[in-house]
């Protein structure tokens, strides 16, 4: 009792119950690096020598190699076009005396009320009377609209943020409005950006039931590959596929932590 | 000049060659662009609102195509019936699956907004910066872990040779085998949404005054009092928003029934996803699909009226 009080200060019975959440919630992934770790064929408890020969045969394993290329080429697609969209929507609703805003804004947030499972299906269609399947750009297209609100929630944070009398310092001082905007507007604007950025990259990397309606073989992305093989046996070699997850995840905890700070996307 | 400094000074001159030639092809352009003009602010959405037109035009098509006739060789004939609705009416099963997706949503939203509030509590206000990181740990792991990698960890945890039943034959209890169970499917979704459920509702916690529970324990309040009176009401933004995240994303969720329900379980989602790819039935997915976007709006849409958008409203206040 007297440890709870000293690690859990006001709150002693409330930081125990939050402490058995914590295990609930990292549990999954912490035993998928567990098992990913082990060297027997199958997986078993508790777990046999440590070896990471899983990993090295990941490697020999076209399998997921194409699947884990796609996957980055997609997430990067959808970075790369959802930070100027994000950006110009952000400024145009914030700035700019726009009629029906609050209707504007609804519809932008149409991508949350659509289930993903229903976008998947519309997309199968349009992108299917339009030729588009098979191309993996669609694919970064598709996983782009789904998730567009939370780079313009990302930046519209910032852009409120921001105090625009310094556009009008920096005008005064003789700055020309595209100066204005790439010296002072835009490096304001960069947490929301970045976070934004990271959040879609992620989201991206990990999405899972549109990429499995509208990809093919050739455009497989690595969630898709990884759900394949789960259905088929559930071998450590999975695990360790899905460690790499697991560690790519904690590397964007930490980078965004450093660079914005974990607490910014508690507000976003 | 080091060769360092040298580069430093041609890409600083070329930056600026670029903003001059912007400046100039601004001025030359025939558009307005003068802080005033509104026009300019309509032009600024339209890449925006471009890409969801996909799917307001999908949903269109949506509701095209449920009207249209489901032909074996051809997948859809063009030919105008309410067959697909009078199948939707009499297909029993079509029930059970969205009876099920229901209830079990209800289910999970509710503990999920349990076990967020203590936590979302804890993120805001706990003053140990070390206890404050683990929680955001915790909470940013699984957020940035798919889906898919989350349902694999739960089978290896509930598995027939998994860590529980590893845990139950240590303590010399009887084994127990959960996957295909409707507890596999709630813990894993119960999992999954959490995080999104927390990240709801800190913004509302964190903007509570902490003087007011101050206030409350000056009065004589015990914690729970104070829990109860204080906090809960002036986190109810927060706790609509996250119902509304929590309940919407569940009953849209494909994998999690999929992989640990072992096929008995199956959600709306698992329903569509079947009817597209096991019968190629697009008219009737059509159906399905309309009706899941009608319920899932209808739900919003009550919680809006009733309770207001909470912390979903997008907060873009005016300049």
């Amino acid at each position: 009792m007297s440890l709870l009080r000293r690690f859990g200060g006001d709150h002693p019975y409330l930081t125990a119950f939050t402490i058995f959440e914590l295990a609930f919630l990292i549990l999954p992934s912490v035993i998928i690096l567990v098992v990913s770790l082990g060297s027997g064929e199958i997986i078993s408890f508790p777990p046999t020598a440590l070896s990471l020969k899983w990993y090295a045969s990941l490697l020999a394993q076209p399998q997921y190699v194409q699947p884990f290329l796609n996957s980055v080429i997609v997430a990067t697609f959808c970075t790369a076009i959802s930070i100027p969209i994000g950006i110009v929507t952000a400024l145009g609703l914030n700035r700019y005396d726009i009629r029906f805003e609050d209707g504007i804004q609804i519809y932008l947030l149409l991508p949350f009320t659509v289930p993903l499972v229903v976008s998947g299906f519309i997309f199968l269609i349009i992108f299917g009377r339009l030729g588009w399947i098979g191309h993996l750009w669609a694919v970064g297209l598709g996983l782009t609209i789904i998730n567009i609100p939370f780079m313009i929630w990302s930046v519209a944070s910032s852009v409120n943020a921001f105090d625009p009398t310094l556009e009008d310092a920096a005008r005064s001082l003789g700055a020309e409005e595209i100066q204005t905007f790439l010296k002072v507007t835009l490096p304001s604007l960069m947490p929301g950006v970045i976070s934004g950025a990271l959040l879609m990259f992620m989201l991206a990397l990990n999405e899972f039931i549109v990429s499995l309606i509208i990809t093919v073989t050739d455009t497989e992305t690595l969630p898709v590959a990884i759900y394949g093989a789960i259905r088929g046996n559930i071998s450590p070699q999975i695990a360790a596929v899905s460690s790499v997850y697991v560690l790519v995840a904690i590397v964007a905890i930490v980078v965004a932590d450093r660079l914005v700070g974990l607490e910014r996307f508690l507000h976003t | 000049m080091s060769i360092r400094e040298g580069l430093r000074y041609g890409s600083l001159r070329a930056k600026w060659r670029i903003v001059d030639a912007l400046i100039a092809a601004k001025q030359r352009a025939p558009v307005d662009f003068d802080g005033g003009s509104d026009r300019f602010g309509y032009a600024l959405l339209i890449p925006g609102v471009l890409l969801v037109s996909f799917l307001a035009v999908g949903m269109v098509f949506l509701a095209w195509y449920s009207v249209l006739t489901y032909d074996t060789v051809e997948i859809i004939a063009y030919e105008y019936t309410l067959a697909n609705w009078r199948d939707l009416i009499d297909t029993g099963t079509f029930y059970t699956v969205f009876v099920r997706t229901i209830m079990y949503s209800a289910a999970v939203t509710a503990g999920c907004v349990a076990l967020a509030i203590p936590y979302a509590y804890l993120v805001v206000r706990t003053d140990r910066t070390l206890f404050r990181y683990l929680l955001l740990f915790g909470l940013f792991v699984p957020f940035f872990t798919g889906v898919i990698i989350r349902a694999y960890g739960w089978l290896i945890i509930l598995g027939e040779n998994g860590l529980l039943n590893w845990v139950l034959g240590t303590l010399s209890l009887p084994t127990v085998s959960f996957l295909g169970t409707p507890v596999a499917v709630l813990l894993g979704l119960l999992q999954y949404l959490l995080p999104f459920a927390v990240l709801m509702l800190t913004p509302a916690i964190a903007s509570i005054d902490p003087d007011l529970e101050r206030a409350a324990k000056n009065c004589g309040a015990n914690q729970w009092q104070t829990f109860r009176h204080v906090v809960l009401p002036l986190a109810r933004p927060g706790i609509t928003a996250a119902t509304i995240v929590s309940f919407t994303i569940c009953m849209a969720n494909y994998s999690i029934p999929d992989l640990l329900g072992g096929g008995t379980l199956s959600f709306v989602a698992n329903f569509i996803y079947n009817q597209v790819f096991g019968t190629l039935n697009y008219p009737f997915a059509a159906v399905l699909s309309v009706v899941l976007v009608a319920v899932a709006s209808s739900f919003v849409l009550v919680v809006f009226k009733m309770y207001g958008t909470g912390t979903l409203g997008v907060e873009v206040d005016e300049a």
